[in-house]
């Protein structure tokens, strides 16, 4: 039985050297890479002074063409926007953006209403993609925070890196082989962090719905704090909602409200998304109202 | 409590290591511990699935110690059919009763007559298929004067509810678990070795097998009129691996398991995918239920003995039965149908060959038939299967892009097929005489958990399909 036991703890301790050791090469490889935006930030992107960095979830990735903007208005912006993420996961951008020493004078949020309104947040899809820097206090608090379950596999990932990796394997663990060779590989997002839908599928034609939302989401106001700490104006767009608008009620911050900015359905990739030619207009137009530089 | 579940992962050390320690002296130590590990383990389900677990245990016990004290035969055989009444009845009622209104008031109503039958809002007790069988194959061996019965009611309330075998099989016999019950364990180190890598084994089939063919089976199956003929047959036959994963997966663990407790439990797979005939499928496939039915119902039936009709009849209720054994589903009647067809007709063209080409011919349809006839096992409902069926061969449309839609699809369809690969290559390189037993080394035992880690399907943690039979 001893001599059982001995053995037992002698392989077991030798697969979890094993595993732990391949997660940490990995996320390793996933860190010196451009693969997600937390890493590309640090990665591939040099400049440390923005005129503006566009964060948010799907929306602001697809929804703003930074290139564009900059094109015009002469800027220097980057997007930092991530798709499968909200509020909550855009103030770690912000916080991994600041904790890098880089700095902007302006911060566009992109937002979706419906998650203005909700006031529970919570660990979002793609969240994992900060897994290559949980040794940073920021990110290991927020996993630990948003983490409910009994045995928070993401926290706990900084102390024994194959949690997150095993779970998150096909996110993290092929992708990281795929980086040690080509690291400069992006995942769907170009040199300035944008991403453009293409096509668009059928909507219904129906009458435009009028909405007031309720700012419940403690982020927005944890997103502004720590603008105003770093100096950054925050400016919160509503991004383009198919026949919805947004009844604008709120003063307390700077709005570009945009939810029925286009009409046309041919310039939506979904309800919620506009595709490449909507993106062309919209960015067009916010560079033109917003100048930045 | 799944297998698959961080709470297992501590409850069975602790277990283990309570069991060894304090459980060596005596064997009625070894059996308490057990029982009560097993009652816990039950209890984690939903403890008022206790009850039912105790009133089945109570008795089939008390049924086997009567039958065996009265001589008079007629009072033997009401003592016996009381238990069958009683373990079917319950089995019925919360298995069954619902299928049999629903069906009932849905025929009247076809004839223009209203009923007024109620449904029950119950839930099915996890594991009362298996549990049930386990104590109707007690008492019937007890009436056949097969064996004595258990005199030890912590013995026999193991027997039953032995954790490992609970929920999901195999169903043993009291002929070989409990003579290994009532005889005091002595730790083997290389039992335990090789209960290790059986469950090493076991959770490579479920996580990284089954669990990521379920990622496209689920999305194919749930609406397959959105796929192509091809996808369609790609998803049937990924389902046949995610079952036998599955299924054969939970079956390893359970069999490991039990041999850390020094305990030896049937092989309920034989490796089926290497079988070249459907009788021999069904020698390899669920061997415990499909013995049991040979032992408690096709025999007592006549067998092949007697008419050819009998004959038939007997492997058609068979088949009928053990269809419906899965659950009250019209799906599950048709796939054991199809499968007394299949077996009848084969039985009429069966060529013995020892041509390896045509042998592996011979494989491969009896894989493909029975990956076909899973259609109807899996759909929700008999016009989803028969539909399902009919698009499996509308060439019109054959692309196969939904695997490789993006990269995360193309990555999955590759894992998917390396793992199936890896697992066929393995069962085959061990030789499917193995009487079931892939035999992994210590490296290869290593590098199945590397794979398990980095290949594992972990984010869903799925449940075992058989847990709902």
């Amino acid at each position: 039985m001893k001599h059982f036991l001995k053995k037992i703890f002698i392989y077991g301790f030798l697969v979890f050297v094993a595993i732990n050791l391949i997660a940490w090469l990995s996320l390793s490889s996933l860190q010196n890479s451009s693969f997600y935006k937390p890493s590309y930030l640090k990665y591939e992107i040099k400049e440390e002074n923005f005129d503006y960095i566009v964060i948010g979830s799907s929306v602001g990735l697809t929804g703003l063409d930074t290139k564009l903007i900059d094109s015009i208005q002469k800027t220097k912006g980057i997007n930092l926007s991530m798709d499968g993420t909200f509020l909550n996961s855009n103030h770690l951008m912000l916080q991994h953006f600041f904790a890098l020493n880089k700095k902007t004078n302006y911060c566009i949020l992109a937002v979706n209403p419906n998650d203005i309104v909700n006031s529970k947040p919570k660990l979002n899809l793609n969240d994992y993609r900060f897994l290559p820097f949980i040794n940073e206090d920021y990110v290991f608090e927020y996993y630990n925070k948003m983490e409910n379950d009994n045995f928070k596999i993401l926290s706990n990932s900084k102390y024994f890196p194959f949690l997150g990796v095993s779970l998150y394997n096909s996110e993290l663990f092929y992708p990281s082989l795929l980086v040690a060779i080509h690291p400069k590989t992006h995942n769907r997002f170009d040199d300035n962090g944008n991403y453009a839908y293409v096509g668009n599928t059928v909507l219904e034609d129906k009458k435009t719905k009028k909405i007031i939302i309720n700012w419940n989401n403690p982020y927005v106001e944890k997103i502004k704090n720590l603008c105003l700490k770093n100096k950054t104006k925050l400016i919160i767009y509503l991004a383009p909602k198919y026949k919805t608008e947004v009844e604008n009620q709120n003063k307390k911050y700077e709005i570009i409200n945009f939810t029925s900015e286009i009409v046309d359905s041919k310039m939506f990739y979904d309800s919620i998304h506009i595709n490449e030619s909507g993106r062309r207009q919209v960015s067009e137009k916010i560079a033109k109202t917003l100048i930045m530089k | 409590m799944l297998f698959n579940s961080i709470t297992f992962l501590l409850f069975l050390p602790t277990v283990f290591v309570i069991y060894w320690v304090f459980g060596t002296k005596k064997v009625i130590f070894q059996n308490g511990i057990l029982l009560f590990s097993s009652l816990v383990f039950y209890a984690s389900w939903d403890y008022r699935f206790l009850g039912l677990l105790t009133i089945s245990i109570l008795l089939d016990y008390f049924s086997g110690l009567k039958i065996a004290q009265i001589n008079d035969k007629k009072v033997k055989k009401v003592w016996l059919s009381l238990s069958i009444f009683f373990n079917l009845g319950f089995l019925a009622l919360f298995k069954y009763y619902n299928f049999f209104i629903t069906s009932f008031t849905e025929t009247l109503s076809k004839f223009g007559v209203e009923s007024n039958f109620s449904i029950l809002k119950i839930i099915l007790p996890i594991g009362i298929s298996f549990y049930t069988f386990h104590g109707l194959s007690y008492v019937i061996d007890v009436y056949k004067n097969k064996i004595k019965p258990e005199k030890n009611l912590i013995n026999y309330a193991l027997f039953v509810s032995y954790f490992p075998l609970l929920v999901a099989g195999p169903i043993e016999r009291a002929t070989h678990l409990l003579p290994q019950i009532k005889a005091k364990r002595i730790f083997c180190s290389q039992k335990a070795a090789e209960g290790i890598k059986q469950i090493v084994w076991g959770f490579f089939k479920k996580v990284v097998v089954a669990d990521n063919c379920a990622f496209f089976v689920n999305q194919i199956f749930d609406n397959h009129q959105s796929f192509s003929a091809a996808e369609l047959w790609l998803g049937a036959i990924l389902f046949s691996f995610q079952i036998y994963g599955d299924f054969s997966g939970y079956s390893d663990i359970a069999i490991g398991v039990s041999k850390l407790f020094g305990i030896d439990l049937i092989t309920n797979f034989k490796f089926p995918y290497f079988a070249d005939s459907l009788k021999t499928f069904w020698q390899r496939w669920h061997v415990s239920l499909t013995s049991w039915f040979r032992d408690y119902l096709y025999r007592p039936l006549g067998g092949s003995f007697g008419s050819s009709w009998n004959s038939i009849r007997n492997v058609f209720l068979v088949f009928l039965i053990s269809g419906f054994w899965h659950g009250a589903k019209f799906t599950f009647l048709i796939y054991g149908i199809i499968h007394f067809v299949l077996y009848e007709l084969e039985n009429y063209n069966n060529h013995k060959t020892e041509n390896t080409c045509y042998r592996f011919i011979k494989i491969l349809k009896t894989f493909l038939l029975v990956t076909i006839s899973r259609i109807f096992f899996r759909a929700e409902t008999l016009t989803i299967g028969f539909d399902y069926f009919v698009h499996l061969f509308d060439f019109s449309f054959t692309s196969l892009h939904f695997f490789y839609k993006n990269s995360k699809f193309i990555l999955l369809s590759f894992i998917s097929v390396f793992s199936i690969l890896l697992m066929l290559f393995l069962e085959y390189k061990n030789g499917i005489e193995e009487n079931g037993v892939v035999k992994l080394s210590v490296h290869l035992t290593f590098a199945i958990i590397i794979i398990i880690f980095f290949m594992g399907s972990f984010q869903k943690e799925l449940p075992f399909i058989y847990f709902q039979f």
